[in-house]
């Protein structure tokens, strides 16, 4: 299971089945360069693979102000 | 993914440049677009005293972050808007960078001088956008002048920049179109405006700002659920997704081939202000008339439908 803490809306999503950061985007209905995903301190890329139990944060990049 | 320069583990991919990123690159790629930015452009130099309009956002603190690391005398200022739920956290993000960076930081209180945008919102009729964006603009040119800066930076970046310019120029507004670019020379009552992240991108910035653990105001401006440009920057990105680059190439090119075919175009005859002596096309400026309107003595329609003018450079 990977946890989702979405930013700056606020909210959590699981996903049982993802394994790659592109992935995650699509299923949220994101796309690179519209959002940066965070790993505990580092960032990932679009390629990079994801494994149970990983907690992430997608925080969209767009000012809203 | 691999970094493009050191083949180490990317962090940030960046299609428009063909690239990716381990984070030491990365942070390299950034200061060399700004760099390049304030050379290509000329600027500023190490000589000049730049304020840095700090809002607590992922550009300005980032940007003020990138000058001081390239040399430039810095120092901040935050106009504390007076907005409920946001001005809060942005003042206090702000203070904590500037306190940890070792920045000196200025902040003016729009409430303190009756013009919290809460409050101003309840009397114009125009979009609150376009008041807030106006009082910032003079307060920061006004405090820049007084204060004996010679340049203004601002975090604007290329999404910023070019949704602009598609605004523009779907339009065909002439005269915006004549005065945009990356530097805005200093004329009579205007200090010099340096943009020096026009080459980055929202997801560069945000890339940037996480690296370097700068924390940002998350909480959205209550006020701009009706603002414009991000129609614009929605359209670009769309843009950007299938041709990786066209930002950047529609803004250099027209700074490069579109802009000089405005240049004709002049602004406005511009007087002093009789009351603050801040360049204006009309008597008053729309600053003035804004106080003024927010003090008992012209509480009138006419001035609360004109409470905006033109004479004050974007």
């Amino acid at each position: 299971m990977i946890t989702v803490h979405l930013e700056p809306e606020g909210g959590t999503l699981t996903f049982p089945r993802i394994t790659t950061v592109l992935q995650l985007l699509h299923k949220t209905g994101r796309k690179p360069g519209r959002a940066i995903v965070i790993r505990g301190t580092e960032l990932l890329t679009p390629d990079r693979r994801l494994a149970a139990g990983d907690t992430i944060i997608l925080r969209d990049v767009g000012s809203r102000g | 993914m691999k970094c493009t320069r050191c083949r180490e583990l990317a962090a940030v991919a960046l299609p428009s440049h063909h690239s990716a990123f381990c984070p030491e690159c990365f942070l390299l790629f950034c200061r060399r677009m700004v760099e390049r930015a304030i050379h290509d452009h000329a600027m500023c130099t190490p000589e000049d005293r730049i304020l840095v309009a700090l809002s607590g956002g992922k550009d300005s603190l980032s940007l003020a972050w990138l000058l001081r690391e390239l040399g430039y005398q810095v120092t901040g200022l935050h106009i504390d808007l007076g907005i409920p739920g946001s001005s809060a956290v942005a003042r206090r993000i702000t203070e904590n960078f500037c306190a940890r960076h070792g920045i000196a930081l200025h902040v003016l209180e729009m409430e303190a001088m009756g013009l919290g945008m809460a409050q101003v919102r309840q009397r114009v009729k125009r979009p609150i956008c376009s008041v807030c964006g106006q009082t910032k603009r003079y307060f920061f040119n006004r405090f820049a002048l007084e204060n004996g800066f010679s340049v203004l930076a601002t975090g604007h970046n290329l999404d910023d920049e070019t949704s602009r310019l598609l605004a523009n120029v779907l339009r065909w507004d002439a005269d915006f179109l004549a005065d945009q670019g990356p530097v805005l020379s200093a004329q009579e009552g205007f200090v010099r405006k340096i943009k020096p992240l026009y080459r980055l991108t929202e997801f560069e910035t945000a890339n940037l700002s996480f690296l370097l653990g700068i924390e940002t105001a998350s909480a959205p401006c209550p006020y701009s659920a009706k603002a414009t440009f991000p129609v614009y920057k929605h359209l670009l990105a769309d843009l950007e997704d299938r041709q990786p680059g066209r930002k950047l190439q529609f803004y250099e090119g027209f700074l490069k081939h579109g802009r000089k075919h405005f240049a004709s175009h002049s602004t406005p005859d511009l007087t002093p202000c009789v009351r603050c002596g801040s360049p204006t096309s009309t008597e008053l400026c729309g600053v003035c008339r804004l106080k003024a309107m927010m003090t008992s003595e012209a509480d009138l329609p006419e001035a609360r439908d004109n409470v905006l003018d033109s004479g004050q450079q974007a």
